[in-house]
């Protein structure tokens, strides 16, 4: 039962977490409220409490993100990025699942030594690797090409040591009794483990989907093709144009959070929960 | 030939110094139930995985149907399996954890349906058949397990203590229900358990296991009265058989706190001569209190004060010191005895088994 002193103490904490979150959402709402406004509007409003207050509705409403969607290829960039995340997402799972499963499951020498490498990899920073996955793309020939850029994120350290830890879990004997069901390996990876452990595949999912969505420095350089940009490139090219708006950039910030913001609250459960069963986080 | 067949099967993990399984020799005839039972750690359960294929086979040669099967694919033994943990697809419904390996055999749907239909209407899992394992309890669990191994119409059942996570009373009325689907479909069971009254209610024969080594091999009363040796005569009954330390010499047989019975002709044929230290085995039930048993043997008659009493409602539990240990009698319900009450007592002549305090032989059951 809840004590009056807890009651009180909750309370403060909800406060406290309330004042918080004001702090950290309040250039968020800025952002949204002066996005559906004329750049006039935005310098007018800069220094009174109207700046956190969006227009009334009027034909003019939605001007800055019809702009943005009309005479940019955001739109494109946005599309591109969700298609390599999802090609992404499938292949991470596969792959880093499959070594994941090995290293909880399988016996094989060295098991536990490869695991530790895999282990060390994850203090390893993205950029320092990045010149090598660049120098061996391009000398593959794979310089401005979708393989080219997906090729090297595929594997990643963090999300096979996810799987290893949840695999690790899973009973050994209903792998017995679908083998007594004649159920293979593969058949067994796919149809039992990828099922049964729904969370990390969430988790890795979602992961892999932020990633992508907010990698901005290996699209940068693998892709030269205007066609092939991810949306992060996109904003930058955008943004940097001296003909956009102030109320076009912050549309196209908005535009770029959309997704983010939705992944975030569809699956901060997952997220949360595969953070948590690992005792670590995403460097 | 029979129809499972050990012929000195060894079990040796790697980095061991002595197997875990040592020497089992054994057959099993076709339609069978026979239960494994042991203590924890001999080497039961290890054996019937052997049989499945999950564990390797390290010495001696396992038949089953006349076919080698120490390197078999478990997959194409023709068994199967019911764990203990019940190991049901968490993501598939009843029906479709019953239907799976089907599915997997390539078999038509129709015939699938009809099997899975037959399966649920046989366990009586009608009104759970779209339900998820999560959604069971245990006992609904244990019978999708049964289902899943029924509707395979494999020839060899193998069962891992099924009913260990099941509360008393649905533990009762499983073992009925695997007794009856095993008349039902005929198929070869072997079942492992540490419940040795499992064993004894279910079982064709049982095998009694200690520390991997078969200790004896028979039907449930046939180990029930005649144990080889010490360690079975303990492990089969409940209460346990009562022991106490004595001193046999010139058909008087001395306990350590000086009392004395004399043995009867039947007795001193059986020891065959045999004199000294040995331990005494009688069951609780061996031990009367009735005025007839007292007037028959008269002249062994002895006096206990009660210490403890159980009142099981078909019978009592007498508990009282004696010969220099704890002693338990089984008797009546009528016979009633209250904690503190003075009791006259005898051993029925005929039930008395006496053990080599060394090595636990049994010397009153022919070897």
């Amino acid at each position: 039962m809840v004590t009056k002193k807890q009651k009180r103490i909750n309370w403060i904490l909800v406060a406290v977490l309330l004042v918080l979150s004001i702090f950290f959402l309040f250039p968020v709402i800025w952002m949204l409220a002066n996005s559906f406004k004329p750049d006039a509007a935005i310098t007018a409003d800069m220094n009174s409490i109207a700046a956190f207050i969006p227009p009334a509705p009027d034909g003019s409403f939605f001007d800055n993100y019809v702009q943005i969607i009309t005479n940019t290829s955001f739109l494109r960039y946005m599309v591109n990025t969700l298609l390599y995340a999802a090609i992404l997402i499938v292949l991470s799972i596969v792959v880093n699942g499959l070594a994941g499963y090995a290293l909880a499951k399988i016996r094989f020498p060295f098991r536990d030594q490869w695991l530790m490498i895999i282990i060390m990899l994850l203090i390893v920073p993205t950029e320092t690797v990045i010149t090598i996955h660049f120098l061996i793309i391009a000398k593959a020939g794979l310089l401005n090409t979708i393989v080219g850029y997906i090729l090297p994120l595929i594997v990643n350290p963090f999300n096979i040591f996810l799987f290893r830890q949840v695999f690790v879990s899973l009973p050994d004997d209903v792998y017995e009794a679908a083998q007594l069901d004649f159920c293979g390996p593969v058949k067994y990876f796919f149809t039992m483990v990828l099922p049964m452990s729904k969370t990390v595949v969430a988790t890795v999912s979602v992961f892999t989907f932020l990633n992508v969505w907010n990698d901005y420095l290996w699209p940068s350089l693998v892709f030269t093709s205007s066609d092939l940009l991810t949306a992060q490139i996109g904003l930058n090219s955008i943004t940097s144009n001296e003909n956009t708006t102030m109320g076009q950039t912050l549309a196209v910030i908005t535009l770029i959070t959309i997704p983010v913001i939705i992944i975030y609250s569809l699956f901060s459960k997952q997220i949360v929960e595969g953070v948590t069963s690992t005792g670590s986080k995403e460097g | 030939m029979s129809f499972i067949e050990f012929k000195n099967v060894c079990k040796r993990y790697p980095g061991s110094d002595k197997n875990t399984v040592d020497n089992f020799t054994l057959d099993i005839e076709e339609k069978e139930f026979i239960a494994f039972v042991g203590p924890s750690g001999c080497g039961k359960s290890t054996t019937l995985r052997m049989i499945a294929g999950f564990e390797e086979i390290t010495g001696g040669e396992l038949y089953i149907d006349g076919k080698k099967m120490n390197e078999v694919a478990p997959r194409d033994r023709g068994i199967s399996m019911v764990f203990q943990n019940y190991a049901l697809y968490p993501h598939m419904t009843v029906e479709k954890n019953i239907g799976y390996g089907l599915k997997n055999m390539k078999m038509p749907s129709d015939q699938i349906k009809q099997k899975v239909d037959w399966a649920i209407k046989v366990l009586g899992l009608e009104e759970y058949r779209y339900r998820k394992p999560k959604n069971l309890s245990g006992g609904q669990r244990q019978r999708v397990a049964l289902g899943r191994a029924i509707v395979k119409n494999s020839k060899v059942f193998l069962m891992d203590e099924p009913l260990s996570n099941l509360d008393a009373k649905l533990r009762v009325s499983m073992r009925t229900e695997i007794s009856k689907l095993h008349r039902q479909i005929g198929a070869t069971t072997i079942y492992v358990t540490h419940d040795q009254v499992e064993a004894m209610t279910m079982a064709d024969r049982i095998v009694i296991m200690k520390d991997g080594v078969i200790q004896q091999v028979g039907r449930p009363m046939e180990l029930y009265d005649h144990p080889v040796n010490q360690f079975v005569a303990g492990f089969i009954g409940s209460p346990q058989m009562n022991f106490f330390d004595v001193t046999v010499d010139n058909g008087t047989v001395r306990f350590s706190d000086g009392s004395t019975m004399t043995l009867s002709e039947g007795m001193l044929k059986k020891l065959n001569g045999r004199q000294g230290e040995m331990v005494l085995g009688i069951r609780g039930e061996d031990i009367k209190m009735d005025a007839q048993n007292m007037e028959l043997n008269n002249e062994n008659m002895q006096h206990a004060v009660i210490t403890d009493t159980e009142v099981m409602g078909n019978e009592n539990n007498l508990y009282f010191n004696f010969g220099g240990s704890q002693a338990v009698a089984r008797v009546s319900k009528y016979e009633i005895s209250q904690i503190g009450d003075r009791v006259n007592f005898v051993f029925m002549p005929s039930k008395m088994h006496f053990f080599d305090k060394e090595t636990g032989v049994n010397y009153t059951e022919a070897v």
